[in-house]
């Protein structure tokens, strides 16, 4: 049981640094790699749900591997995203992204 | 078990250490080598919670992601190295606040939620592989499938995302 505590301690740690990273960060690679540590903390819970709790059913490992795919995606699109910033405005400043607001 | 207990532990710290590191330095070089760092450690994670095939899976992807997202970096960063200690953080406090709010929920429930039975081993690696194999090929094929898909048309949106449009 204290294997499984320490794994879910280690899960919220990491979503609070990458939650936190995500909120205060002004470049917009700097918010993804927030995402990415938020993303790696959910991914940290679901191995430990399947070593801990249901260690036959694999249905836990594949959710992992879908939380991969998101990862990859997010990367992708983001970067995606980003080309398209620099190229229009020169950077990838959030702080000077207000006219996405109107 | 004491052992596993150790390794989860000693990652685990590694994890979340490298993560706090990708937040507090101003060159993006050493922000994209933290992150890099910190899915390492999760990966090791992975492995002494006896997931091999995951955790190869995670030191293999992420070790190419964050090579490619350094690179990124470099190129879209006015001081990429942080030699002019450029501000780059707005709303701190709210947030920090967010954060420990948000870390401290998951680790009230975490501990306050029955989790049952711990079962105290995992089947063998080659065992695993099979019946993750069998589990991908049979009941998870749709959403495997799914997930292929995604991926291609992610990478159709962010190639005409990022292409320059002719007037």
């Amino acid at each position: 049981m204290i294997t499984l505590w320490v794994a879910l301690a280690v899960g919220a740690a990491l979503f609070a640094v990458g939650l936190y990273g995500a909120l205060s960060q002004t470049n917009m690679v700097m918010i993804m790699m927030g995402v990415e540590l938020m993303l790696g903390a959910a991914m940290v819970n679901l191995v430990a749900f399947w070593r801990f709790l249901h260690p036959q059913v694999y249905a836990g490992q594949m959710f992992v591997l879908i939380v991969m795919t998101v990862m990859a995606l997010e990367a992708a699109v983001g970067f995606g995203v980003a080309t398209a910033r620099f190229r229009a405005k020169g950077s990838v400043e959030m702080e000077e992204a207000t006219e996405l607001r109107e | 078990m004491m052992l596993q207990l150790v390794a989860v532990a000693f990652f685990g710290v590694a994890a979340v250490a490298f993560g706090i590191g990708v937040f507090r330095t101003r060159s993006m070089v050493r922000s994209a080598l933290s992150l890099l760092g910190a899915m390492v450690a999760i990966g090791l994670m992975f492995l002494a919670m006896e997931a091999e095939f995951l955790g190869v899976l995670q030191l293999m992807m992420m070790a190419s992601e964050m090579a490619i997202m350094a690179i990124f970096m470099m190129m879209y960063m006015m001081d990429p190295g942080g030699l002019s200690q450029m501000e780059m953080t707005h709303q701190k406090r709210t947030s920090v606040g967010a954060g420990i709010i948000g870390g401290a929920g998951a680790l009230v429930l975490s501990f306050l939620t029955p989790w049952g039975r711990i079962v105290a081993s995992a089947p063998a690696p080659e065992a695993q592989l099979h019946d993750l194999g069998i589990e991908l090929m049979t009941r998870g094929m749709l959403i495997f499938e799914t997930a292929g898909f995604t991926i291609l048309v992610a990478m159709i949106a962010a190639t005409l995302t990022a292409i320059v449009r002719q007037k």
